[in-house]
């Protein structure tokens, strides 16, 4: 996936972060000392942050206090920091590579496993829980149901993320840009003719709605 | 089995009262390989599939049940379970094919957030990617800092991990009774040598195929319960959550295990132990007395925890004029790493005369092979539809009545069917592949399966009927992905006149009652028997008490849609209104397994049409056509899902998969999905799934057959479309281009 579709957050720091972050407690070693919390501004403007700290990101529409460390993924928050844990979205490669974990970020897809959740703050994060409007199935997670665009369902949430932002933003989508927006995510089950079918039908159900 | 059952006035009886006995043949898998053994059962009239016109919702398509929970991200998996105080554990494992490892723990133990560090395994390792330490700590994170930590003392000893050096004179040891086993042998070397001199033609080539990976998204693991009062819960990952319960027991000390699977992201054959990362994840929740979550990373997934062992097959086979196949001889190699591989030996479907067959395992220092979907078998046909084609073009046969000519009828005619379907009759290129100057070409390829996919008694199923008319369906199966859940609350619907709501399915857990595990697709026809069995008494009883509630007989009651209709008294109580009669204590009603309503051994065939660029050596699958049978199909919808899926699979085994190995230094150098490529939406041709509905037989497994032909028929349409052999799989745009330039070399 190109940088400019996950809300224009730059991803390629996420990698050397996440090491940096490694290597900070590997040098604490020595000591058995842990780093210091600290979070704060330089008078350069930039944020920095080391040691655990706590940053409010709003998830589902709900605004949630979280702890994390600078090198934390928001994969990991939403998986593993937050009470009760958002596991709708999947952990499967942790590298960019499945589309498992894909969310909205300000209504773009994103892959939650590249995004650092201290960048995450101030914008609008929805998961897999948070995409119907209360017993009402989005669209495209009722014509995944219907067409069986499943199987274990592990890639499930995914796929539905990510055509779901595609239909959002695109409602005219052709069946070609539709394969294209679940381009970056993997099914071992073998779904995908079904999750076209799914797609199409989400479409034409949007379409006639107009509700979403 | 039906002992257990309380008797029926329905069932006839021996003179002594017992039912009647007789003997039939079930499938028995262990680890996912299949054999037939023979057992009794109670010869007794049970309850019967009926007409299939008749059926409302089996043999239709319906939505599962579990979709609602798996598009909203409810659905939990092993990997979602988050226990109180629980701890994430994570292994490290070894860099090297073969090495003496020493673990030095101390720095890790230092780490923040770590509690606990231990050595898995020291000494001599013997695979890549073999764990040899464990950390547990409070975050994700502090679980790979500690492991980071973890000092890895390597002295690195020689190691084979190519048949090359695996079998080189100076070869180290892999296996104490050699690097390559004693070649089982089969036929009469003979014989196959006269057979040949009655060849019209023969052809003789070499066909190989990588180890591929089951590479299922979830990977496997467990999380571990404290244990307390010689009991502990287990959730795990498995194809098998009956067999997985007595394991666990060992290594946490208990008695009684309850496992907990209630989803499950993918299995295709590599989950039936619950292997090292169970039994360390149940040692360090027994020791440190804190939950305990241990999943294998990505990584680690692809090293150690299975695949489909590759091998090479050296074919010769001839046929005469007409295309009758008359002999074969092969020689085969499989590559299962430590482990034996597996492969279902040549011939392979297609009948010949005469035939002679050697087939050895050759050792290397990488993880075992596990069962993986239909094993062995797509290994096998991989080269039985290649060297077949090839015979057919060597005597300028048709390649669809060549097949035909060597199989039984229900092949023949799925063959006709998928031909049908892919455009045969009108492909100008049917005995000789297309040889002109085109840059663009087209060509169809064929490839046929078989599996056996019976049932066998071993699943307690539950029905259980409230008095406010709620139904539940009970029993401990796992449902990997294949509708296991939908299909227990549909049978008991169409048994009991509901609609698909009216019925919950609780699956997933060993306290709900036993069931088989699954593998060679034995899950449906072991299981829907049951299910149906357990609606049947369940119907049963509700009848007989209500004949008493309303004076009249169970003879004279009629259940359906509209609830149950009393002959005597014509009169009708709607569902809800009959279940009210009841006792509070509703209605409980047992079935198992009724070799009535299960058959054996499924049929296929598919078709595959590809596109090749001759100037790029690009080869994209445009069609693909699958004809199968699998005797009563409960869900269309699902059948036709498991379908594709089969197809897919081998689609992306033929074009892209492969565990690539560097011979020199032994790395594994593409064990994560940036270089491990699977089929994803772009790759995708349009899909054509018939159901077979000449086939009237009882339930039978289907899903491992759909897997078998698929890219052996895309490297025939391959060959068909440009004229290049492509013998070793993947069938990549290099070696497509390597073909053309050998091919206009001549």
């Amino acid at each position: 996936m190109e940088n400019k579709s996950h809300g224009g957050v730059d991803l390629s720091r996420r990698g050397f972060l996440k090491s940096a972050g490694g290597l900070a407690a590997g040098g604490a070693l020595g000591q058995g000392a842990t780093a210091a919390a600290s979070a704060g501004l330089l008078g350069d403007g930039v944020e920095r942050a080391s040691g655990e700290v706590e940053i409010e990101l709003t998830l589902n529409g709900t605004k949630r206090k979280v702890k994390v460390e600078p090198r934390t993924t928001l994969l990991s928050v939403l998986r593993h920091r937050v009470e009760p844990a958002l596991t709708g979205t999947k952990e499967v490669c942790d590298m960019g590579s499945c589309g498992a974990c894909t969310v909205h970020v300000d209504s773009k897809p994103a892959y939650a496993c590249l995004l650092l959740a201290i960048d995450c703050q101030g914008k609008a994060i929805t998961t897999i829980e948070g995409l119907a409007q209360g017993d009402t199935l989005h669209p495209v997670q009722q014509a995944f149901c219907e067409h069986d665009a499943l199987m274990c369902g592990f890639c499930t949430p995914g796929f539905v993320m990510a055509l779901s932002a595609c239909l959002d933003a695109k409602p005219n989508a052709t069946l070609d840009e539709l394969k294209e927006a679940c381009a970056g995510n993997v099914c071992r089950c073998g779904t995908y003719p079904h999750v076209f079918q799914a797609a199409v039908a989400a479409q034409r159900a949007k379409q006639a709605g107009g509700a979403r | 089995m039906s002992s257990k059952l309380p008797a029926s006035p329905l069932e006839p009886r021996a003179q002594d009262g017992a039912p009647k006995k007789k003997k039939i043949l079930v499938p028995k898998v262990e680890n996912g390989h299949e054999t037939m053994v023979e057992i009794e059962v109670d010869d007794v009239a049970g309850p019967e599939w009926g007409p299939r016109e008749k059926l409302r919702l089996l043999n239709h398509e319906f939505v599962r049940v579990d979709a609602v929970d798996k598009v909203t991200g409810r659905a939990r998996y092993t990997h979602d379970v988050r226990l109180a105080g629980m701890l994430y554990a994570k292994f490290v494992a070894c860099p090297l094919p073969h090495a003496e490892v020493r673990v030095d723990l101390s720095a890790a133990k230092q780490v923040p957030g770590v509690v606990e560090a231990r050595v898995v395994r020291d000494g001599e390792i013997r695979f890549v990617g073999q764990p040899v330490a464990v950390v547990a700590a409070k975050t994700r994170e502090a679980a790979e800092d500690g492991a980071r930590a973890i000092k890895l003392d390597l002295k690195p000893l020689p190691f084979a991990v190519t048949r090359e050096q695996s079998l080189a004179a100076n070869a180290p040891e892999v296996n104490r009774r050699g690097n390559a086993s004693k070649p089982d042998e089969r036929g009469d070397a003979a014989e196959v040598t006269a057979a040949f001199a009655r060849c019209a033609a023969a052809i003789e080539a070499t066909y190989s195929v990588p180890v591929q990976h089951h590479a299922c998204l979830e990977t496997h693991g467990a999380v571990v319960d404290v244990p307390s009062n010689d009991a502990a819960t287990v959730y795990h990952s498995t194809q098998a959550t009956f067999a997985s319960a007595g394991e666990f027991k060992g290594p946490l000390k208990v008695s009684d295990v309850e496992v907990i699977n209630e989803h499950m992201g993918g299995g295709f054959g590599s989950k039936f132990e619950a292997g090292v990362e169970g039994r360390v994840a149940s040692e360090l929740a027994r020791d440190l007395k804190v939950p305990i979550h241990l999943m294998l990373s990505r990584k680690d997934e692809f090293l150690a925890a299975g695949n489909r062992s590759g091998c090479t097959a050296t074919v010769k086979l001839g046929g005469t004029q007409d295309g009758k196949l008359v002999a074969l001889s092969a020689s085969v190699d499989r590559f299962g790493g430590l482990g034996g591989g597996s492969h279902a030996g040549l011939p392979y479907i297609y009948s010949v005369e005469t035939s002679h067959r050697s087939m050895r395992s050759v050792y290397t220092h990488l993880d075992g092979n596990r069962a993986m979907r239909a094993p062995g078998h797509p290994q096998a046909s991989f080269a039985m539809e290649s060297a077949l084609d090839e015979l057919a073009y060597a005597l300028g046969v048709d390649l669809v009545e060549i097949r035909k000519r060597n199989v039984g009828d229900v092949h023949a005619k799925q063959l006709e069917r998928a031909a049908r379907e892919i455009g045969w009759a009108e492909h100008p290129h049917k005995s000789k592949p297309d040889l002109s100057d085109a840059v663009v070409k087209v060509g169809i390829g064929f490839g046929l399966s078989q599996w056996g996919g019976g049932g066998h008694p071993e699943c307690r199923v539950t029905v259980d009927i409230a008095p406010d008319g709620g139904v539940r369906a009970t029993v401990g199966s796992q449902d990997l992905g294949t509708g296991v859940r939908t299909y227990v609350a549909a049978i008991v619907a169409e048994e009991l006149g509901l609609p698909l709501g009216g019925v919950t399915a609780r699956i997933g857990r060993t306290s709900y009652g036993p069931a088989n595990a699954s593998g060679g697709s034995v899950t449906t026809a072991s299981l829907a028997p049951a299910v149906k069995h357990a609606a049947f008494n369940a119907k049963r009883s509700l009848l007989e008490a209500l004949a008493k509630t309303l004076a009249s007989a169970p003879d004279e009651l009629v259940l359906d849609t509209q609830g149950v209709y009393d002959a005597r008294s014509k009169r009708r109580l709607s569902w809800k209104d009959a279940c009210a009669t009841l006792p509070p204590a509703g209605i409980s009603a047992v079935g198992e397994w009724q070799a009535n309503l299960a058959s054996n051994g499924v049929h296929g065939a598919q078709a595959a049409k590809v596109r090749v660029d001759t100037r790029t050596g690009e080869i994209q699958v445009v069609k693909m056509v699958c004809v199968q049978d699998c005797g009563l199909p409960l869900n269309r919808t699902g059948v036709r899902s498991q379908i594709f899926g089969g197809m897919i699979q081998a689609l992306s085994y033929a074009l892209f998969e492969e565990r690539v190995i560097e011979p020199d230094l032994g790395l594994a150098l593409n064990a994560n999905f940036e270089d491990y490529k699977l089929a994803a939406s772009r790759e995708i041709p349009e899909m054509v799934a018939i159901l077979d509905d000449d086939d009237t037989r009882g339930v039978i497994g289907m899903a491992e057959a759909t897997i078998v032909p698929g890219h052996s028929a895309i490297a025939n349409a391959i060959h068909n479309a440009c004229g290049v052999r492509l013998r070793s799989m993947p069938l990549t745009c290099d070696k497509l281009l390597l073909g053309l330039a050998a091919l206009k070399k001549g």
